[in-house]
């Protein structure tokens, strides 16, 4: 009986997987995939959702808890079920406060009459996966609302993040003014870098202020391959450009997985952070293996490598942290 | 031979091609206008590190428009995209008093160039939504626009931002080009 209901398990653990992840490359798979889509989602999940509960006596919920262990397999699913529900209170529960939270726990554990004497650990795995679901869209709230923020040069606190920049990243020379040439030796475009700001905004410096302040030696590395002779690049625009990435990586969801395996709570700003410190010093190695002609083929080796990224983060068990080996 | 293999070889003659450069210093603007341009979203445009390219259909026209970055570490790059340009556009940032001696240079040195030698100009007088931006007749006479004999010109102001005067010098690079290839 048991294997019996595991194979059921499984069939259905694939059906859902078959429906994230169809092959979008030819035609006609795509629209086989289409048709198996519809078909699946109108009518085949419901029943087979229905036969589990019966034989199992658990509902969809407690099978997916009990049968992933916690991180992205778990958490995604949790949340592709709640998508799919017809449920309104399941539903909603993608989109619940972190003070609402106990309340709807209660609420999802007595809509769907789950007895949590029978189901001790339930209530916790389910409250762990909502407070990664949620945690990751608020994150992304607060990652918007700093990218909106615009350098202010009167604001006395963003100057200061700036002039720290400087001294961690060139802590042997002394900017002779604000207004100077020397920003070109890290990487801004003119005199005064707050134009380089632009569509980044506060995001942008806070993103390169945490990679130089939590990663010293790794961002003075990068820093010092950047300004190689031939193979070299503009360091902070290249870095604003990895902070446009990590923004749009989230923005499309794909960083999901990421920190579904890599915070087991609430995702908080200095992960989306370390993130970007993962991209940065990434692109660095990456584009000195590549060895590219110029600073101008920038565009096109950022694409390899955002493809790159982008095919590790669809793994189940990305993490993608920075791991510095020391220069030889 | 598929139906839309022919539907596609009843459709008109196939688009001429233009090739237009797109120049200018750092923060003029031309990232934002190449976006305005194909109509795509411009709120997370970043410094320009190399070159952007994209093609925009108009009046018959596929215009290729080459978006160089403007840093002055990357201008001995410009050249390298000289060859073969049918209209180069100019974008200033008209609200950066402080740059107009640097931008007229550069635009000095690219008029001069030998590989743009009678290449039609067009200066985007860009950012006329902020309050502090200098007119075009301002600027066109700062930069001595008028002196220009061997070449046609034309300044347009316009917000690259809001997109307004964007299609007028569009058109002007169109009626120039269709000129030129008479």
């Amino acid at each position: 009986m048991c294997s019996s209901r595991d194979s059921v398990d499984r069939l259905h653990e694939l059906c859902a997987v078959y429906y994230e992840k169809r092959h979008t490359n030819c035609p006609s798979c795509r629209m086989l995939g289409y048709i198996w889509q519809c078909f699946y989602s109108s009518c085949l999940r419901f029943w087979l959702k229905w036969f589990l509960r019966l034989v199992t006596g658990r509902c969809e919920l407690q099978r997916i808890c009990a049968r992933c262990k916690a991180g992205a397999l778990r958490t995604s699913q949790i949340e592709y079920s709640l998508k799919s529900s017809k449920s309104k209170v399941l539903q909603t529960a993608l989109s619940v406060k972190q003070n609402e939270l106990e309340d709807r726990l209660a609420q999802i554990i007595q809509e769907k009459r789950i007895k949590e004497q029978k189901d001790p650990t339930f209530k916790v795995n389910l409250r762990q996966c909502l407070l990664q679901i949620n945690g990751y869209n608020e994150l992304f709230e607060e990652v918007e609302e700093l990218r909106k923020k615009v350098f202010d040069s009167e604001n006395e606190q963003h100057e200061n993040m700036l002039l720290k920049l400087w001294d961690l990243l060139m802590p042997s020379v002394k900017l002779e003014s604000r207004i100077t040439k020397q920003w070109g030796n890290i990487g801004f475009q003119g005199d005064d870098p707050k134009t380089d700001f632009r569509g980044m905004g506060m995001l942008g410096l806070t993103n390169l202020l945490f990679f130089s302040e939590k990663h010293t030696d790794a961002a003075r590395q990068v820093l010092s391959h950047a300004n190689h002779p031939t193979l070299g690049y503009s360091y902070a625009i290249v870095g604003i450009n990895l902070t446009e990435m990590a923004y749009s990586l989230m923005k499309s969801d794909a960083l999901k997985l990421h920190f579904y395996n890599s915070v087991s709570g609430k995702a908080e700003m200095q992960h989306f952070h370390q993130f970007y410190c993962y991209l940065a010093y990434e692109f660095d190695k990456f584009w000195l293996q590549e060895e590219p002609e110029s600073i101008m083929e920038f565009n096109r080796y950022r694409e390899k490598f955002h493809d790159k990224v982008k095919g590790h983060l669809q793994e189940p068990e990305v993490t993608l942290t920075l791991t510095p080996n020391p220069e030889n | 031979m598929g139906l839309l293999s022919i539907l596609r070889k009843l459709k008109s003659t196939p688009d001429q091609e233009v090739r237009i450069l797109l120049l200018g210093l750092d923060n003029g603007g031309k990232t934002t206008l190449l976006k305005q341009l194909a109509s795509e979203d411009i709120t997370h445009i970043t410094p320009t590190q190399g070159f952007n390219i994209k093609s925009v259909q108009s009046q018959g026209f596929k215009l290729n428009v080459w978006d160089i970055g403007g840093q002055r570490k990357i201008r001995p790059y410009w050249r390298n995209y000289f060859e073969n340009t049918d209209v180069l556009i100019y974008v200033i940032d008209s609200a950066d008093r402080k740059r107009f001696e640097e931008t007229g240079q550069e635009l000095a040195e690219l008029l001069d160039e030998e590989k743009l030698s009678g290449v039609p100009v067009l200066v985007f007088a860009n950012k006329q939504d902020l309050l502090t931006a200098a007119p075009a007749s301002e600027i066109a006479e700062g930069l001595n626009l008028h002196t220009i004999r061997d070449r046609v010109w034309q300044i347009q102001s316009c917000s690259a931002l809001t997109g307004e005067g964007v299609q007028d010098g569009m058109n002007w690079v169109c009626k120039s080009v269709n000129a030129k290839r008479k």
